[in-house]
């Protein structure tokens, strides 16, 4: 690592001055969480002094209405104030500001920054590597991967009996909604914040990613607000679900507010880390990679991000005017000040069902990747796959109000919103066929990351047809808002995403923690979790079309069994969980030392050291062909083999 | 990984055409048999959706049954590929496999096949969506008038946290929280929220519709058989969302009449008085 020629290091004038750096190599997660604190208390007493009940006649009570308001207004600001100073207290200001003094970045600064030579403490702090960020991401899903799924545990253990009174009304509604956005936020970051961070610039042949301290930024902006997130359920909690539609949300205690700041926090987070990755794809590939010759997954990371882009704003806006009508008295959702619900519905789904393939596309793009790998065959028509992400992503902002067919809005779209999101099963289809297209005659490798093929294929053919169902209009009017719906979109979200992610983990673990996954136990956990998710939605689909409505506390006795049904595969979904967690750590802190290219993968990834050092690459590399030539032996190349 | 056994040996047929090689045609007999087993399986959707009260929903199981019958054979095929390559092609050693399968990129036919084939099954999935809305005037909750479609009876359906309320204009505005309808007579509900949104749903009947604060909404059935069915709430609407259902009791026609001159006993003609005057 004695050669280090970063582009943006270069490009400074060296500076041997070290006097202002001594405050960025003392902000860490630690100086955050204070910093956090001391803003959070300090806004709070601000807030609470200047938003003050105006005067009110002796022996009058407050009108409620205010109350609440100026509730929301303090914790609002608080909330705000926690994100500010956490942000302030981990370094993500310190580079604006030292540029803005005059005192820019030295070059020791931007290393230390890189965490050279940090050990385990790199990823406490700021730390602009991305195979830092990398891992941090990894981290951070797994735990709000670990949350949201005991927050299932609890949901489904309240549905065992029909007339359960385990967790109540309140306590249900809060957990369906904390389960429904941490799984939401976690399954968005799983493949491309670890991978997408982590694998992709490596696979493209960069140093890092193009930039690197918003790299940094994406992620203590997610993990600032993790605890916004879940101090939901201390502050009233949220009656309303994940979508959070208005104007029941305008009835919503304190709780409310933690997810409208969680909203507009981790929309700026997905913005940046958008624009970052894009950036990185489309230019810092190395001398030679043209698009044909760029691996699959980079497409899907790109497609997913990209994609996330423009929709994720609307996100923000809808929360944006949500926390306006809770705190500042507008009226943009209430229909006795002219506005309507209707236009909170269309704000989400806006983003809500373009979401759902910013979620699904990388994880299948993951596994796009490993297939030739473990078939030892070209990806079988690298550009329907790549036609299949462009017609998935293009569809999928077209599509929004199928879930608001039975709305009452706009009843004459109706048709045209069917046929769009029924198209969307043409380039899905594509995509079916480029798998099984490289599964085609190959040596099929059954080691784990396969296997989650397998396991993806099977769902998604599941997730695919009961969409078809669903996309139908008749067949949706008797369908929406039922336990069906909530079967479907864990066939798709869990059954093809979240496998898809697993199986991603197992194939390029060896390549970030340098340690062999353990796949005897690995194997156990997997498949537990896939046999338990059969039973659990195959019982949800059960009481769904018999007519179970969803986000129910207590259910007709008609449905117990199906219920019963669900919980029990529940709980072998999270004993597998627990299995694959153990699995990972174990493997993590003592699995085998993994050698540096095990699965004898062509991507560029595998061709680097394993740890890989601090710039990937001494000498940046040059490609001549796109990296799925296998199927013939490695002493005839063939020229411009791209398909 | 010496010793390591090629499950897949090289293809010796290949010289055949392609439907007469060793694969293809496990991998088509396969396929039949999956194909059949999900076709002898397709009324399990429409069974699992339970009783029917209205021709809506007898449409909409015959929708069910139908796509499940389109979705059997291309499931089958996906999963006929998966098994047959899992039995056939595996190999299981400890390291990668020694030497790489067929070099084969792309196969333009099976693309363009497979790209239309789909697109076909999309157009029949959407047409019949289309004339299945257009047939069925229940499904025009979604604003398509039909013109000539007998005078239906109106009811004005309110949500509120969390029951429901059911207003008949046609007979003085007389109100119920459980719904009456006369078997076989067109109904119009003009639904409505009084706080946030809620969904109409009748859950026999296949209809639904949001009932929405502040704007009405509309949908229609006919009810064709005598029965009690359930109503639901099928947005989620707060705490007690789970509670707001109640029941509709689909009736003879000589029955509904006799209710309605029992509640029109009770209720007084003409504007409602104020009805507590002293307290306060």
């Amino acid at each position: 690592m004695s050669v280090l020629t970063h582009d943006h290091i270069a490009g400074q004038t060296p500076n041997s001055s070290n006097a202002g750096g001594m405050l960025l190599r003392r902000m860490n997660v630690v100086t955050a969480i204070i910093f956090g604190l001391i803003f959070c208390v300090g806004i709070h007493y601000i807030a609470t002094a200047v938003f003050v009940m105006p005067e009110i006649p002796e022996g009058q009570d407050p009108p409620s209405g205010l109350v609440w308001m100026l509730e929301n207004r303090v914790t609002l600001a608080t909330m705000a104030g926690w994100v500010l100073g956490f942000m302030v207290g981990i370094g993500a200001f310190n580079g604006p500001v030292r540029w803005i003094l005059g005192k820019d970045l030295t070059d020791e600064d931007l290393l230390f920054q890189a965490g050279k030579d940090q050990g385990i403490s790199r990823y406490f702090r700021y730390t602009t590597d991305h195979k830092v960020v990398g891992i941090q991401y990894l981290i951070i899903t797994m735990t709000l991967l670990g949350v949201g799924g005991t927050f299932a545990m609890l949901i489904r253990t309240n549905l065992m009996t029909p007339t359960s009174t385990f967790l109540g009304p309140t306590t249900y509604n809060t957990f369906v909604g904390m389960h429904g956005i941490i799984m939401i936020i976690a399954t968005i970051i799983m493949v491309t914040g670890p991978f997408g961070n982590f694998v992709l610039p490596i696979m493209i042949g960069a140093r890092d990613m193009a930039f690197p301290r918003l790299n940094a930024l994406s992620f203590w902006l997610i993990a600032s607000v993790v605890p916004v997130l879940l101090s939901t359920p201390f502050l009233g909690g949220m009656p309303t679900g994940w979508v959070a539609y208005n104007p029941l949300a305008s009835q919503a205690p304190p709780g409310m507010d933690a997810f409208v700041i969680t909203i507009i926090v981790f929309a700026i987070s997905s913005a940046i880390a958008g624009a970052n990755i894009t950036t990185t794809a489309v230019k810092m590939r190395t001398k030679g990679m043209t698009w044909t010759r760029t691996p699959i997954f980079v497409y899907g990371v790109v497609a997913s991000v990209g994609l996330a882009i423009p929709v994720f704003p609307a996100f923000m806006a809808s929360q944006v005017l949500s926390g306006l009508d809770r705190a500042a008295g507008t009226t943009w959702y209430d229909p006795a000040g002219g506005g309507s619900g209707w236009l909170y519905a269309n704000l989400f789904w806006l983003m809500g069902h373009p979401e759902v393939y910013v979620i699904l596309i990388p994880a299948l793009a993951a596994l796009l990747e490993l297939t030739p790998v473990f078939t030892r065959r070209p990806l079988f028509s690298f550009k329907t796959a790549v036609v299949a992400i462009a017609g998935i992503v293009g569809l999928s902002v077209l599509v929004w109000a199928h879930h608001m067919y039975v709305s009452g809005w706009a009843p004459d779209l109706g048709g045209p919103f069917m046929l769009t999101t029924e198209m969307i099963s043409i380039p899905t289809g594509l995509l079916f066929l480029v798998f099984i297209g490289t599964m085609w005659r190959g040596r099929i490798w059954t080691r784990l990351p396969m296997m989650a093929v397998y396991a993806m294929l099977w769902n998604f053919v599941i997730g695919g047809i009961t969409g078809v169902y669903l996309s139908d209009i008749p067949a949706d009017e008797a369908m929406h808002g039922s336990m069906f719906v909530t079967a479907h979109f864990h066939y798709t979200l869990m059954g093809v995403a979240l496998t898809g992610a697993l199986g991603a983990v197992v194939y390029w673990f060896p390549k970030m923690t340098g340690r062999m996954i353990d796949e005897k136990i690995g194997f156990w956990g997997f498949w537990m979790i896939q046999i338990g998710f059969q039973v659990t939605f195959m019982g949800m689909f059960m009481v769904g079309l018999g007519g179970q409505p969803r986000r129910v506390f207590n259910y007709s006795d008609m449905y117990t069994t199906g219920n019963f049904v669900s919980t029990m595969g529940a709980y072998t979904i999270g004993l597998g969980a627990l299995v694959f967690l153990y699995t990972i750590i174990s493997s993590w802190r003592h699995g085998e030392v993994a050698p540096s290219n095990p699965w004898g993968a062509k991507t560029l990834e595998w061709q680097v050291p394993t740890p890989v050092p601090l710039e990937n690459f001494d000498v940046l590399p040059i490609i001549t062909e796109d990296a799925y030539g296998y199927g013939r032996p490695a002493s005839e190349p063939k020229e411009g083999s791209s398909v | 990984m010496t010793d390591v056994e090629l499950v897949s040996a090289p293809q010796e047929d290949a010289q055949y055409a392609w439907w007469r090689r060793k694969d293809v045609k496990a991998i088509f007999l396969i396929w039949l048999l999956l194909t059949v087993i999900g076709l002898s399986l397709c009324w399990v959707p429409a069974h699992l959706m339970g009783e029917s009260a209205s021709e809506q929903m007898d449409e909409t199981k015959q929708t069910m049954t139908l796509f499940t019958a389109i979705a059997a054979p291309v499931g089958a095929f996906i999963w006929a590929v998966m098994i047959y390559s899992l039995a056939k092609w595996r190999y299981t050693g400890e390291g990668p496999p020694p030497d790489d399968a067929p070099e084969f990129r792309t196969n333009t036919p099976s693309v363009l096949v497979w790209t239309l084939g789909s697109a076909i099954l999309t157009m029949v999935v959407f047409v019949w969506g289309l004339l299945k809305i257009a047939a069925i005037p229940a499904a025009s909750g979604f604003g398509l008038q039909v013109v000539d479609a007998p005078p239906a009876m109106e009811i004005a359906v309110t949500g509120n946290q969390w029951v429901w309320n059911f207003t008949y204009p046609e007979f003085n505005e007389i109100q119920s929280d459980v719904l009456y309808l006369p078997v076989d007579t067109p109904t119009t509900f003009d639904v409505t929220s009084n706080d946030v949104i809620h969904s109409f749903w009748i859950v026999q009947m296949g209809v639904k519709v949001d009932a929405n604060p502040g704007a009405i909404t509309h949908t229609e059935v006919t009810p064709h058989k005598v029965g009690t069915y359930e109503i639901r709430c099928a947005e989620l609407c707060g705490i007690l969302h789970a509670a707001m259902q109640t029941q509709v009791k689909v009736v003879p026609k000589t029955e509904f009449d006799a209710w309605v001159k029992a509640k029109l006993a009770v209720v007084p003609l003409g504007p409602a008085e104020p009805k507590s005057v002293g307290g306060a």
